[in-house]
């Protein structure tokens, strides 16, 4: 699915190695390395996503965003910081940003994470309905989840986090997503929490015979097939 | 007016000041008393003058002599100079002889008028009929040379004042600049870079000695601030080294082997996820010593709210055991209580799931770690213990300390940041952190004032 990106972000190292990246993803990338680029390039052509950076030359991250969206524009946006501070986090937010990521930051987790806001901008949340990734089904309203029809028992978090794959079926999600989304941590613990549970949800999974149905990315996150 | 605002200038403008006012007042007091006297004298002779004239109208010239001699004789008259003469200046009576004749009415008299004992004094002299002239003169001067007494008595007492105030003055602009110099060489030199440098202290408790008290304690903070930014500035330089140096080394044997094109790809790949890892853990370090400086803001109480630490405390254990399993220990989890606090619940599971990787980290294998949450009076408390080989009392300070990992352990694992880091999430909850024994092994105990 190649999307037409507009990258805002003024390290030429940085846009070299996403831009790079991107492309090799099947991305079109432009790029602007000042916030007035920026505002000029998404006023004059349409974009499927924006990624920001929020200091910038000329005008900041965070003005470009609150331009754009007093504009009317609604494309999605991920803002890219180097501190990565709560405050700019609900600043950004509140301005109107789909996501925030913090630096370093890797063309792979820019990519699972625009697909994750495009995937939830297509089809709104139906947490009320049973969700499926190949044989595997779960009920976000039941807390229960099934493969190949036989009920798996799983706790709260190895339940969350199949839920989270089985929304982004198809797509990478990457550990910081699954960190922010089932522990809703904003801190990146010592211990590899995720690769931990996903390990139990595997052998959970496949109890009852059946191969592995998530896929690690190394390096990246998990995937679950549809 | 520039001029005035230094200390001397201001002095020298006081004391010139309070000279002139203290000199004016001493003559006008000198004038004033002058005066007065003159007044009473004045008064006086024109009394004696007036009742002598009066008597002279009713009762004949005879019988005026006869009195004057009377009043020259008499004790609270006998000071008078009394004198009755024709117009032509013929002597009838009276006790006292003119060298020059006296204008009519009153005049100041000296000694140049001639008259024995007289200094200075005030002269009346009025005709009384019958071709008479009465002359009365009296003395201003209680004894001889009494102005010249009285001017000196005046110039030694107020000059006295002056002198009091012109070298209370002095010492007191000589103290203020002594203590000022002293403050000013102090500044001086800490400016140079002599950090050691203060203001001296004399001990009496003055104000000047409290101010230079509260200015030596305040070098004393800023000298204590410079300590930790220079040990946490050798600590980050020293612990940022050997990662980077290791993560350098391992990135050269890279290149040579990818130059030579003999290594199988699988090994290549293992080296760099080896240096990525490096470059993880350092990322890790920076992403702990920003996570201490924006705690230590304080900008994260704003989104503080009443969260349960034992819910949080269940909701770790949930979390880490996986993890403690795979590495060997057991975690286990004590009763659920609910202890609610003012707080940021992700900035408190970050507290205690550092403190139970610390826990993993530094027991054996095989270890056991509790997590025990209980309310003690008004205090939420979770404490993190295990049975591993502790820390000795005499080292949990250092342990405390941002990079003050125990000799022997710097070769483990681990940033030297986790136990600082959870100390200044519990004092931004206003809360402490406490490491124990909990016999044997550690016991670190994170305790919060409960919510009301």
């Amino acid at each position: 699915m190649g999307l037409n990106l507009l990258l805002v972000e003024d390290d030429a190292a940085l846009v070299a190695m996403l831009e790079r990246d991107l492309r090799e993803m099947g991305h079109h990338v432009s790029v602007a390395t000042d916030g007035r680029a920026a505002i000029e390039a998404v006023t004059r052509d349409r974009f499927d996503a924006m990624i920001l950076d929020l200091m910038l030359p000329t005008v900041d991250g965070l003005s470009v965003l609150q331009r754009i969206r007093q504009d009317g524009m609604g494309l999605p946006v991920i803002i890219l910081s180097a501190l990565g501070r709560p405050v700019e986090k609900v600043e950004g937010l509140d301005a109107g940003a789909d996501d925030y990521v913090v630096k370093p930051v890797t063309a792979a987790e820019l990519n699972a994470r625009l697909n994750a806001i495009l995937r939830g901008r297509r089809q709104p949340a139906q947490d009320g309905d049973t969700l499926r990734a190949g044989d595997i089904v779960v009920s976000p309203a039941r807390f229960r989840a099934w493969r190949d029809g036989k009920a798996v028992d799983l706790s709260k978090i190895e339940f969350n986090l199949l839920l989270e794959l089985v929304r982004n079926v198809d797509s990478i999600v990457t550990r910081a997503m699954l960190l922010e989304k089932v522990w809703g941590y904003d801190f990146e613990p010592a211990t590899n929490l995720v690769d931990v549970h996903i390990r139990r949800l595997r052998a959970k999974l496949t109890a009852n015979g059946g191969d592995d149905p998530i896929s690690t990315v190394r390096g990246v996150g998990y995937l679950l097939p549809g | 007016m520039k001029r005035l605002r230094s200390l001397h200038a201001l002095t020298a403008a006081f004391l010139v000041a309070f000279i002139t006012a203290t000199g004016l007042t001493g003559l006008a007091v000198y004038r004033a008393t002058h005066g007065t006297i003159v007044a009473l004298v004045d008064r006086r002779i024109a009394s004696v003058s007036g009742e002598l004239a009066a008597m002279g109208t009713h009762s004949g010239t005879t019988e005026l002599i006869r009195q004057i001699g009377a009043l020259t004789r008499e004790r609270d008259t006998g000071d008078l100079g009394l004198l009755l003469t024709t117009a032509n200046s013929r002597f009838l009576a009276g006790n006292i002889r003119l060298r020059r004749p006296l204008p009519e009415g009153f005049s100041t008299v000296d000694r140049a008028l001639g008259v024995k004992g007289l200094s200075t004094g005030r002269a009346l002299v009025r005709p009384i009929g019958d071709g008479l002239i009465l002359t009365v003169v009296a003395e201003t001067e209680p004894f001889d040379d009494y102005n010249a007494a009285r001017a000196r008595i005046y110039l030694f007492g107020f000059g006295s004042i002056i002198l009091v105030v012109v070298a209370g003055v002095a010492t007191f602009g000589f103290v203020i600049g002594r203590r000022i110099v002293a403050m000013r060489r102090t500044v001086e030199a800490i400016v140079d870079g002599d950090m050691q440098r203060r203001v001296p202290v004399d001990g009496s408790g003055s104000a000047f000695d409290q101010q230079a008290r509260a200015f030596n304690a305040m070098l004393d903070r800023i000298a204590g601030l410079m300590a930790e930014i220079s040990n946490v500035s050798n600590d980050i330089a020293h612990d940022l080294r050997t990662p980077l140096a290791r993560l350098r080394g391992r990135l050269q044997a890279l290149a040579r082997r990818a130059e030579r094109g003999d290594a199988p790809p699988a090994e290549i790949i293992a080296e760099i996820e080896g240096a990525i890892a490096d470059s993880d853990s350092l990322l890790a370090m920076f992403a702990a010593i920003l996570r201490i400086a924006e705690i230590e803001g304080g900008a994260r109480r704003a989104g503080f709210e009443r969260v349960d630490l034992g819910a949080i405390a269940h909701h770790v254990a949930t979390t880490m055991q996986p993890a403690a399993a795979d590495a060997g220990r057991s975690l286990v989890d004590g009763d659920p209580v609910h202890l609610p606090v003012a707080g940021d619940r992700r900035l408190l599971a970050q507290a205690l799931i550092n403190l139970v990787e610390n826990a993993i980290r530094h027991t054996p294998e095989g270890s056991r770690i509790r997590i025990v949450a209980a309310r003690a009076g008004d205090q939420a408390l979770v404490s993190v213990e295990d049975d591993g080989p502790g820390i000795p009392a005499a080292e949990r300070a250092r342990a405390l300390r941002r990079f003050g990992r125990l000799d022997g352990s710097r070769a483990s694992s681990g940033h030297g940041l986790g136990l600082p880091l959870v100390e200044s999430i519990a004092r931004l909850h206003r809360g402490t952190l406490a490491l124990g024994d909990a016999g044997p092994g550690l016991r670190a105990v994170i305790a919060l004032p409960i919510a009301p």
